[in-house]
């Protein structure tokens, strides 16, 4: 018996240490290790290169050449994956036939782990030189001092950068504090897809560019039928994008609303207010009152993980530019695009990728030169084939500009309202998951009493923002 | 050179031999806990220093309703699932001991899904699991149910993936079924010559030979369940309204989404604590109801 318990007993201590260890490590207890995979980019290598990289490539950056004279090495991160990384591999492919001296490595980080990976390397004092990241996460990054300023480089004497060049609104994202940290990769504002093959069954005009909230609501109701008469609804008025919170600034901002104070120190009146209220019940009803979406099918996934769209079976859907490519090319949908409606005000938020420069970066000189280039006219002439293109004649020359569908989300860019964590760094740590709670209860639940439930949410809120201090 | 004396000579060939599991052990898991428990006294966004703020990451939990909300759903689903693992994967190991034709294939069907990777599993039973298009509920409508929303409604989503993990039985039932094998064949003969029904067998003789491997699965699932964490990360991410929050994907947030190190820290060493302190209750009760045969009592 003696023996045996303490057989067991050495299991279980190995096996709570173990546990322990792996709570630590911040529960990765049961995800499989990832697949490491060297991968050097080199330009040579690039032109033979089929587009196809795995999702979860790590590439471990190689030494730099310690020769005098040997190229300068520039690593670049992003959370890019898969197909995304074309544009960024030719781009640099022909930044390094401009300047030979200089030599790119891409290091991609997918399936979502690329914060913390650049986090870590931060930690560690290793991070790339050229950084990407995301519209929410800069004055975070910015604010701890991740970022070098760009604007001794843009007004420097060498490789001037000539800001004019941007289509408008395209580079507040990148500022903090009144300075370019970062310059734009890409963007997308909110717009409604219309599949025209519905409006025309149902012979009902396209919608149009400052069409209304009530319009909308009236096009949505006139389109959800149940053609089989079983009771439930076969065709929706339009797929909403669920508890997505970034998404649902645009219907407070179009109600006249704000979530936070414009000095982000409160929610209070804010997240709570009337115009919040409005916007809240108004998405709510949508669903619940008016049935004229279809209820999430995952609330987990981004944009509510429904498919009605794709499949013909909803008339509308308010989302980004990211599905256009495919959606253009489905053959259950005739594409249309049109600005999202107007409420009290005609709104749009925007989404938004960019570039800096890492505060610890060796090579700033260099890295500026590169990234001028990435972001730049010449840059831009290879984004317009895989997102809009930042670049005012880039989009001209392209056609983007006038074109039926792409012209609709270029115009956009002169509707936009601020969005909530160009307020505060903290946004995503405090409102943003109180306001997802909201959000998740009134489509759960249609009977929420709203502006009940954005006070409690603003007391979470204010109370997690009181702990980030 | 001094002779080393044969006890002194085993012990440290002993310690040679396991050298590299001990070495291991203190780099990669002493080492790291340690640091861990020093980082739970800090704030820590990973950008700037580390700052020392003493017990303050702790006193914040006893005010924070997501690690309660968290604590709490980790609790009833160890309530729910431990239970239908022990008695679940008995049931299916007694039916594996069976000497039908084709048994073997039968234990590796069941045994499989053990073997498939934790995600893949998971996104297959998203689908089983879809409100409208999911196999679950087109089945449930066959006969005339309407299913629930399953994933997306809070008093489904727990259930749903409590319903999930039961695929995964089989992995205890090859455990249960090691241990039936070596219930010895002559004492269940004797009990049948004295008259004994199925039951009594069953009750008074494999039951009790069968304890060792009970607590040995009893043990393992306490642990594993309590950090539960890729189910709900991938098919709900503690949604809906925070109904599969557990306590795992709660301390993944704080660190890999938040970046709060400090509280994510100070959230594994409550975890730690929690697992350990359970994990002795059942060893120390383990006395009262464990049997090894042929142990001196």
């Amino acid at each position: 018996m003696q023996r045996s318990l303490g057989r067991v007993m050495s299991f279980t201590v190995l096996f709570a240490t173990l546990a322990g260890l792996l709570a630590a490590c911040g529960g990765a207890a049961s995800t499989p290790p990832p697949v490491e995979r060297t991968v050097v980019v080199e330009a040579t290598v690039i032109v033979e290169r089929t587009v196809e990289v795995p999702r979860d490539v790590v590439v471990t950056p190689t030494a730099a050449p310690q020769a005098e004279g040997a190229k300068i090495v520039l690593r670049v991160g992003t959370g890019d994956s898969g197909e995304g990384l074309t544009p960024h591999l030719k781009i640099i492919e022909q930044f390094e036939q401009a300047n030979p001296d200089i030599q790119v490595q891409l290091e991609p980080v997918g399936s979502g782990d690329y914060y913390a990976r650049i986090l870590t390397q931060i930690a560690a004092g290793d991070p790339p030189d050229i950084l990407q990241i995301g519209d929410d996460a800069v004055p975070q990054f910015v604010q701890k001092g991740a970022f070098a300023d760009l604007g001794p480089f843009i007004s420097g004497s060498s490789y001037p950068l000539d800001t004019g060049i941007y289509l408008p609104g395209v580079l507040d994202p990148g500022q903090w504090d009144g300075k370019q940290y970062l310059l734009p990769k890409d963007f997308s504002p909110l717009a409604v897809y219309y599949n025209k093959k519905l409006f025309d069954q149902y012979n009902l005009p396209y919608p149009t560019e400052a069409w209304t909230w009530e319009e909308f609501l009236a096009t949505a109701q006139t389109l959800t039928k149940d053609t089989d008469g079983d009771g439930k609804t076969d065709v929706w008025g339009v797929q909403l994008p669920g508890p997505w919170t970034s998404g649902f600034e645009y219907w407070v901002a179009a109600a006249g609303g704000r979530l936070i104070s414009e000095d982000g120190s409160t929610f209070e009146g804010y997240l709570d207010s009337p115009e919040t209220a409005t916007a809240v019940q108004f998405y709510s009803d949508l669903y619940n009152e008016y049935k004229v979406a279809p209820p999430p099918a995952d609330l987990n996934a981004f944009g509510g993980g429904n498919s009605e769209f794709e499949s013909g079976k909803a008339a509308m859907r308010l989302f980004g530019r990211w599905p256009q490519a495919g959606l253009k090319e489905n053959p259950n949908v005739d594409l249309g695009v049109v600005g999202p409606p107007a409420g009290v005000e005609r709104a749009n938020v925007l989404f938004w990728g960019g570039f800096g420069i890492s505060a610890l970066s060796e090579n700033q000189e260099a890295a500026w030169r590169f990234l001028s280039y990435y972001v730049g006219a010449q840059g831009a002439e290879v984004w317009k084939d895989w997102a809009l293109p930042t670049v005012a004649s880039v989009a001209e020359a392209s056609g983007q500009a006038n074109d039926p569908i792409e012209g609709v989300w270029i115009g956009e860019l002169e509707h936009l309202a601020p969005r909530a964590y160009v307020s505060t760094p903290y946004w995503g740590a405090t409102a943003d998951p109180a306001l997802r709670r909201v959000l998740e209860k009134v489509i759960i639940d249609p009977a929420t009493d709203v502006p009940a439930a954005l006070k409690a949410a603003v007391q979470e809120a204010q109370q997690a923002l009181e702990d980030q201090q | 050179m001094a002779r080393l004396s044969a006890t002194r000579r085993e012990a440290l060939t002993f310690y040679l031999c396991i050298s590299p599991w001990l070495v291991g052990l203190l780099l990669f898991v002493l080492g790291p806990m340690l640091v861990s428990l020093g980082i739970s006294f800090t704030r820590w966004d990973l950008l700037t220093p580390p700052r020392f703020v003493g017990l303050r990451n702790y006193e914040r939990m006893l005010n924070d309703p997501l690690f309660w909300q968290s604590l709490k759903v980790t609790a009833l689903y160890t309530l729910l699932y431990v239970p239908t693992e022990l008695v679940g994967g008995l049931a299916l190991a007694l039916l594996m001991n069976q000497r039908v034709p084709g048994i073997a294939v039968f234990r590796t069907i069941f045994y499989l899904p053990s073997v498939i990777s934790g995600v893949a599993f998971v996104v297959v039973w998203m689908w089983i699991f879809h409100p409208e298009a999911g196999l679950l509920n087109l089945a449930l409508a066959q006969v005339g149910i309407a299913g629930p929303r399953w994933l997306t409604d809070p008093r489904t989503a727990l259930s749903a993936l409590w319903l999930m993990s039961l695929w995964g039985l089989g992995r205890t039932a090859v455990i249960y079924l090691a241990g039936l094998k070596g219930v010895p064949k002559e004492l269940h003969e004797a009990a049948v010559i004295d008259g004994a029904t199925a039951w009594q067998a069953f009750r008074h003789i494999t039951i009790p030979l069968l304890t060792p491997t009970i607590f040995f699965n009893l043990i393992l699932s306490l642990i594993a369940t309590f950090q539960t964490f890729t189910s709900a990360f991938v098919a709900t991410n503690g949604g809906p309204l925070d109904a599969t929050l557990f306590f795992v994907l709660y301390l993944y947030r704080q660190a890999f989404e938040r970046f709060s190190m400090g509280y994510a820290s100070a959230l594994a060493w409550v975890l730690f604590v929690i697992i350990l302190s359970l994990t002795l209750l059942v060893v120390r009760s383990a006395d009262r109801w464990v049997y090894y045969e042929g142990a001196r009592r």
